[in-house]
């Protein structure tokens, strides 16, 4: 098991401060995060390429802090394609088993069978710098593989590949991460269905902290602050500001929300989270559309509203135009409520 | 306590530091005394030689013209590597000939070639004169007045550095993206324009580096003024090199020389930072 | 682009290659001069404006009163040069890469410091340490050896080698350093496995200029070598100085300058496979 206690760095651009977790063997870590939360950070300290300030990491109870890179038992992939240039796809990947000692023969064994399972059977034989992104990237989650290290780190690996490479790969990765299926792995990514998918547990992070922790669904219907609602989905849940007056949720001025599953807060203002699939086209709310965008195949559409701003995720491929009117109801079972600090106060109505 | 970052850095600190550590010292401590190699021991004079230096012209002169010569040598220099450069780093017919023939004279002994130089430029004996005479010019007095003897020494420095500059500036254009390149030519920029606008400015800092190098290397000349002209006539080619080598190693005045010697150092130090620093606020500011 | 440009920079091209091999020529020629045409004016073709004889390029190989040996002073100069080439740049490399990959403190000495330290020692003219250096080599009895020369000469070409290295350098990602410790080695093991193949482009640029500035140096042989090792340089000078044989001189030239000139060879190679790229900045 891998312990992080209070674990904080002394980055000049990105401090991590305070940081606690408990990774246990067999289970897969995603760490969400957008750019800049210090996902490579932390993934770079656990490595033990970067120092620690404050605090103790323990690897079965044992301090790490001392522990020079190459005796850590962690294998990493990073975001960029890292690939030894000098030699061929099959040394690559056998690099790290000759330097544990594997006779050639064994770690060509192995080498080659990594390889086969990343899908680049046949070329064994190529240099890295003929090879495409995606196959250099595969050069290196094999290398990083092959070892069968206890703990396996991934730093948003498919970061630099394009869109249908991306989701080939992440298709294949339970497949591939079998291999290190009693370690631990940690997979850091910034695209939150990604992290959802991926793992059995999800650690989300902001500015150098660990926000939340725990199974990715647990996270995802009830966020525990505001910070951590803002960052699970993609379109994001907005966070407008309202009141709780009168035992009902008032939204801006004027728009009460029936909220007949909800236990509400004393009087006081609330923040309200609103998911994007909340809102849809048809009601009686009135909205102007700033801005709608594709993306895949549903249509994105930034709303302003007389209570603040949202953002409404309508299926399929609809045509919205700037400063439009549109009509909008929202589906108030899926609310999020928060005190006016964030902390999330949700609380539904036990049915008798 | 071996630390990695200390097996990779101390051997060679610790070499060269002990290799001119002595050197160093002693030339501080003998440029206070006015030692002459004959004395059993070393006196300690003070800053007379210091004083005297500051009084001595001849060696203010050798400065100016040292500050002359480089400048002339390295300006052209630069713009000759860059022209070459320029004309043969795509491919062309004979291009690996013509890159070749002009690297060598960087590798060639500037002794030896000085020793072939100067029987070029004798003046009845030499086939510069023996060419010239042949389109009507007058037998030039390469080497025996000032101004003939200083640009024979331009001529030798720059046949044997330009090379350098030629190697330095072509390993760069090589390595320069092509991207701006293509918008230029989609843009329609002429290649004068396309040199000024893009080449140049992209080159700015291997510029930097080169003329600041050469500078350094072409400060120091000395081989080349010992066999052709012997610092002469008169005083017309001397360079600071070749005046401390007189008052140190003809003259035998070695705390004398010591003196000129730091002096030296410390101006140049002091000089090719602010080359330096002014190289870098007009090259790369340019790129707006 | 017009024909007349072609034209223009071909004509250009060639006026500067001639000028370039203008000197080899002549010493080409009057290396084959008898002792008449040597002294009796300018003459340049053989055969049509003088007899070719031989006696410049054989008197160079004879010993005696008659010969100018130019074997051992050859020999010399490679062993010297050779020696302290690799000297430096197995030093100059390693340092090089602890400056760029690790920050040193001394007090307020950081890295930019020592990096000028050694790049500024190439500031300092021979002269200035052409006496001490000799009272050094005297007292522990260097002086006329290959060992004292080569103890100097790795002065003077260390600073070369962590100035072409440490730019070199930088243009490695340690990144790649880091996946070697990540992969098991020690950060020695990550230099020497990883990092080092792949540095050819740089030792090959800091190989030619330790080699060049070491061969051709002339005033520390000058001054620090008498008569038991005389390197190539000083030998040509010597020969300057008394009754000029310009043919045996000529010769003698052309040879000393054609090993660094057949390197001029090699790097062209390197260069125009535009290897060299990162290595020069």
């Amino acid at each position: 098991m891998l312990t992080l206690k209070n674990l904080s760095t002394a980055d000049l651009k990105r401090p991590l401060s305070n940081l606690n977790a408990e990774l246990e063997s067999g289970k897969i870590y995603t760490i969400l995060g957008r750019t800049g939360a210090g996902k490579t950070e932390l993934l770079r300290t656990l490595m033990g390429l970067d120092d620690i300030a404050d605090g103790r990491l323990e690897l079965d109870g044992q301090d790490l802090a001392k522990r020079p890179v190459r005796r850590r038992q962690m294998s990493m992939v990073y975001q960029q394609f890292i690939n030894y240039p000098h030699l061929t796809v099959l040394k690559n990947v056998a690099f790290p088993l000759r330097r544990q000692g594997l006779s050639a023969v064994d770690a060509t064994e192995r080498a080659t069978a990594a390889l086969a399972l990343v899908g680049l059977a046949g070329f064994e034989h190529r240099m890295p710098s003929e090879l495409s992104g995606g196959q250099q990237q595969r050069v290196a989650i094999a290398r990083a593989i092959v070892k069968k290290a206890r703990i396996l780190l991934m730093d948003e690996p498919l970061a630099n590949l394009d869109y249908k490479l991306r989701e080939k790969l992440r298709e294949e990765f339970p497949r591939l991460l079998a291999e290190n299926a009693d370690g631990i792995i940690l997979y850091s990514t910034t695209e939150p269905a990604e992290a959802m998918e991926l793992g059995h547990e999800m650690i989300v992070m902001h500015r150098g902290r660990i926000l939340a922790n725990g199974a990715p669904e647990d996270i995802f219907d009830a966020p525990a602050t505001v910070e951590v609602a803002k960052l699970i989905s993609d379109p994001p849940v907005s966070i407008v500001d309202g009141n709780v007056s009168g035992g009902r949720i008032v939204l801006g001025a004027t728009t009460h929300l029936p909220t007949p599953d909800f236990v509400l807060p004393p009087d006081g203002p609330v923040q309200i989270g609103i998911r994007p699939d909340a809102l849809s086209v048809g009601g009686d709310m009135p909205a102007k559309v700033v801005l709608a965008e594709f993306s895949g195949s549903d249509t994105i559409v930034h709303l302003a509203l007389d209570f603040g701003a949202a953002v409404m995720l309508v299926e399929g491929i609809h045509e919205f135009s700037p400063d439009q009117d549109v009509s909008v109801a929202l589906d108030t079972s899926t609310l999020l409520l928060f005190s006016a600090d964030g902390k999330n106060i949700t609380e539904r109505r036990s049915n008798g | 306590m071996l630390k990695p970052k200390h097996f990779f850095l101390l051997p060679a600190l610790l070499t060269l530091a002990a290799i001119i550590l002595f050197p160093l010292i002693f030339t501080v401590r003998v440029s206070f005394s006015s030692w002459d190699v004959y004395q059993a021991g070393l006196d300690f004079i003070g800053g007379r030689n210091y004083a005297r230096l500051l009084e001595d012209t001849r060696f203010w002169e050798s400065l100016l013209r040292l500050s002359g010569m480089s400048f002339i040598t390295v300006t052209l220099q630069y713009v000759l590597g860059f022209a070459l450069a320029l004309a043969v780093w795509k491919n062309m017919v004979g291009g690996r000939v013509f890159r070749v023939l002009f690297l060598v004279p960087m590798m060639t002994t500037p002794v030896v070639m000085s020793v072939i130089w100067r029987t070029v430029f004798h003046e009845s004996l030499g086939p510069a004169n023996d060419l010239l005479s042949m389109v009507g010019i007058g037998p030039v007095p390469w080497l025996s007045t000032a101004t003939g003897a200083f640009i024979s020494v331009v001529i030798v420095e720059v046949w044997q550095w330009t090379p350098f500059m030629f190697l330095l500036l072509l390993a760069g254009l090589v390595s320069l993206p092509r991207e701006p390149f293509l918008a230029a030519a989609i843009d329609g920029a002429s290649p004068v324009r396309t040199f000024w606008q893009v080449t140049f400015p992209l080159m700015a800092p291997i510029s930097i580096g080169a003329i600041i190098i050469r500078l350094i290397e072409a400060s120091k000349i000395m081989d080349t003024v010992y066999v052709m002209t012997s610092g002469g006539p008169g005083t017309a080619t001397e360079t600071p090199s070749y005046y401390i080598y007189i008052r140190g190693l003809r003259d035998f005045q070695v705390g004398y020389s010591a003196s000129l010697s730091l002096a030296y150092l410390v101006l140049m130090i002091i000089t090719l930072t602010i080359i330096a620093k002014l190289l870098m606020r007009f090259l790369v500011g340019k790129d707006d | 682009m017009g024909r007349t440009y072609h034209i223009i920079k071909y004509l250009c091209l060639l006026a500067w290659t001639t000028f370039v091999v203008f000197p080899f020529l002549w010493a080409l020629s009057t290396s084959f001069k008898d002792a008449n045409a040597v002294t009796s004016g300018a003459r340049y073709i053989p055969w049509v404006e003088f007899e070719p004889s031989v006696q410049g390029w054989t008197s160079l190989f004879a010993s005696g009163s008659q010969g100018i040996n130019i074997v051992t002073p050859f020999l010399n100069s490679a062993s010297v040069t050779l020696l302290a080439s690799i000297v430096s740049l197995g030093l100059g490399t390693l340092a090089a890469y602890g400056l760029s990959r690790f920050s040193y403190k001394a007090g307020f000495i950081k890295n930019a410091d020592i990096t000028f330290f050694f790049i500024s020692q190439r500031i300092m003219p021979p002269i200035v340490l052409a006496i001490p250096f000799f009272l050094m080599l005297k007292e522990i009895q260097a002086l006329d050896t290959i060992f004292g020369l080569v103890i100097v000469y790795v002065a003077l070409l260390l600073p070369i080698a962590v100035w072409v290295m440490t730019d070199f350098f930088a243009s490695i990602p340690k990144e790649l350093d880091e996946m070697a410790m990540i992969d098991g080695c020690t950060p020695i093991g990550a230099f020497f496995r990883v990092v080092l193949p792949n540095s050819t482009a740089g030792l090959v640029v800091a190989g030619m200029f330790c080699l060049i500035f070491g061969w051709n140096d002339f005033f520390f042989a000058f001054i620090l070598t008498f008569t038991e090792t005389q390197l190539l340089p000083v030998a040509s000078v010597s020969l300057n100085s008394s009754v000029t044989p310009w043919r045996s001189l000529s010769a003698f030239a052309l040879i000393s300058v054609t090993p660094l000139a057949l390197i001029a060879i090699v790097v062209e190679r390197f260069m125009s496979r535009g290897s060299l790229a990162g290595a020069i900045r």
